[in-house]
């Protein structure tokens, strides 16, 4: 079942700017979804859309089943939500920005409490947010989405500003929320390690166009088929003619010569040939699996 | 008045603790009066002439509004609004304003609602200042009676008809501050407005100008005028203005196609 569905969604800035591009986004009931793709790839504006920050142009949202346009209100009482950089009145306390939030959600105000600990703030509390570093006004914008326990959470590239250790513990924080309460998790960045590790379904956009959509372990499988063999030698030229000879199609590039993927037997035979055929190997590493060949290669593949 | 617009009043209400809006509201009030206790002990020597005087509440009612109805309320309406537009624009807060599960009305209202009140809090801190303008001269240096009651009833109804003379004011300055996201554009021009206004007070058709109620309320009666200022059916003029200008703000803001 479905908790977030998108059907082309489109969207410009102006008659010769389009930034999305029939976006079809399926997110599954709860599910950590992540979105990912490069700065500008058009993640922002679809979160935007999703919570009716910018005016639809075309297409259509539907939320917990229900159309974003005709049940906007109903539905942004289940939804929290960050979008880019915090939204916090920095002359008011932590404390006061979440009071604020729990006036018109209507939660208990020992939620507020119970919010701030959880994602380490609870020292804080009567700090004003101006004060704050920028790990630490991430975390209270987190809290701030948190406080109404939302069916589904919508995060624009939340662990921006955190340490390192900051990213382990939000991390940990979603997977918790979304493990013991069934939150849906609609989480965007431009980092494929940091979805890998939360994610159980990702979406990849890229010029406005939705490259890749499913899950994780489909990904996975996308990710091999970007993989290739890099092969550093004393002489290509010489390493190309053997390998042709193999019948291996190889070709040179800045990371060396590149090589299809292939089992690890495989790469010990080859390298043993090419050794008594007389090429001096320097080193034999995996090239691509990265976000930029996985790009490279959805591209690739919807343009043949 | 419904359970989520009283929740998003609140929320409003408490988003101005601290502001430079709330700090303004309260020293623009006590300004003048303060002025007029300062101006009274340097010149203690007339205060006995004055406290003696029968209409003594009368003319200390008109000298406190003289700067008020001309300068001090127009410019508290213009500020006021803007800063407290500004409060969401300086910390990226439209975007989450906009996400919360509330009509376009009911935020649009909610926040011109607590500048509405927020003006009303001026005006009942000025005439408790004014009060207070009028009292401690006579304690302070003593040798003067303290003044009898004030004629409150009339205080509180000329300050009603003030407040809706400033009110297309402040409709005018939130539509601005909706419109514009740097705080200078809406301050600016509320300015120039003002100026506007305050050139167009011996015009025949002044009593058009949004911006000018407050200063012909405050002139229509006033003997030392250099002409007679026109001022027929000002309030309902100002009244009307407010609505339009209300109406006009609010289509800004649910039209806008960035929100936040």
């Amino acid at each position: 079942m479905l908790c977030l569905e998108t059907s082309n969604l489109c969207h410009r800035y102006s008659a010769a700017e389009a930034v999305l591009h029939d976006i079809a986004l399926a997110v599954p009931q709860a599910s950590i979804y992540g979105f990912l793709g490069p700065n500008g790839a058009g993640k922002t504006t679809t979160l935007r859309l999703l919570l009716g920050l910018m005016r639809k142009q075309r297409g259509s949202i539907s939320i917990f089943g229900r159309n974003l346009d005709t049940h906007r209100v109903e539905i942004l009482r289940q939804v929290g939500s960050l979008i880019e950089s915090p939204s916090l009145y920095e002359h008011l306390t932590a404390a006061e920005n979440l009071a604020l939030l729990q006036r018109i959600h209507r939660v208990p105000a020992a939620r507020i409490a119970e919010v701030l600990e959880r994602v380490g703030l609870g020292g804080a509390r009567d700090k004003r947010a101006g004060a704050f570093s920028l790990g630490m006004k991430q975390r209270l914008g987190i809290a701030a989405a948190l406080l109404h326990r939302p069916a589904l959470l919508i995060l624009d590239e939340p662990t921006n500003g955190l340490d390192p250790n900051g990213i382990i513990e939000i991390r940990a924080l979603l997977t918790a929320l979304n493990r013991e309460e069934g939150t849906t998790i609609l989480v965007s960045s431009h980092l494929l390690a940091e979805v890998e590790r939360l994610a159980s379904h990702v979406g990849i956009v890229h010029r406005g166009r939705l490259l890749f959509q499913g899950t994780l372990e489909a990904l996975r499988r996308e990710r091999h088929g970007a993989a290739r063999v890099a092969l550093h030698t004393a002489d290509d030229s010489h390493a190309l003619r053997v390998l042709a000879d193999a019948g291996i199609a190889a070709h040179g590039s800045e990371h060396g010569l590149l090589l299809p993927p292939m089992p690890p037997p495989h790469i010990a035979a080859l390298n043993r040939r090419l050794v008594e055929q007389g090429v001096e190997v320097y080193a034999i590493g995996a090239e691509g699996g990265d976000l930029e060949s996985i790009f490279m290669n959805l591209i690739g593949s919807r343009a043949a | 008045m419904n359970r989520v617009f009283l929740a998003a009043l609140r929320c409003e209400w408490l988003k101005r603790r601290r502001s430079l809006g709330a700090w303004l509201v309260i020293a623009g009030a006590f300004f003048t009066p303060a002025i007029i206790v300062l101006v009274r002990l340097v010149r203690r020597a007339g205060l006995p002439q004055l406290y003696a005087d029968p209409q003594f509440w009368t003319l200390h009612w008109r000298n406190a509004w003289e700067s008020m109805a001309i300068f001090f309320m127009p410019m508290a309406a213009i500020l006021a609004t803007s800063l407290v537009v500004q409060i969401e624009t300086r910390n990226n807060a439209w975007k989450q304003v906009h996400a919360l599960p509330l009509h376009t009305a009911t935020i649009f209202f909610a926040k011109f609602a607590v500048i509405l009140l927020m003006l009303a809090q001026f005006l009942l801190l000025f005439v408790f200042g004014v009060w207070l303008s009028a009292v401690l001269p006579a304690l302070l240096p003593g040798g003067v009676a303290v003044p009898p009651a004030p004629p409150l009833r009339q205080f509180f109804a000329d300050t009603a008809l003030y407040y809706l003379d400033c009110l297309p004011i402040v409709a005018a300055q939130y539509l601005l501050s909706l419109r514009f996201n740097h705080f200078v554009a809406p301050i600016g021009m509320g300015f120039l407005a003002w100026v506007a206004a305050l050139s167009a007070l011996s015009w025949e058709h002044a009593n058009l100008v949004p911006y000018a109620y407050t200063m012909l309320d405050f002139l229509r009666d006033n003997p030392e005028a250099r002409r007679a200022v026109v001022s027929s059916g000002m309030h309902g003029l100002a009244l009307g203005w407010f609505l339009l200008l209300t109406a006009a703000g609010y289509v800004v803001f649910a039209t806008k196609a960035q929100k936040g």
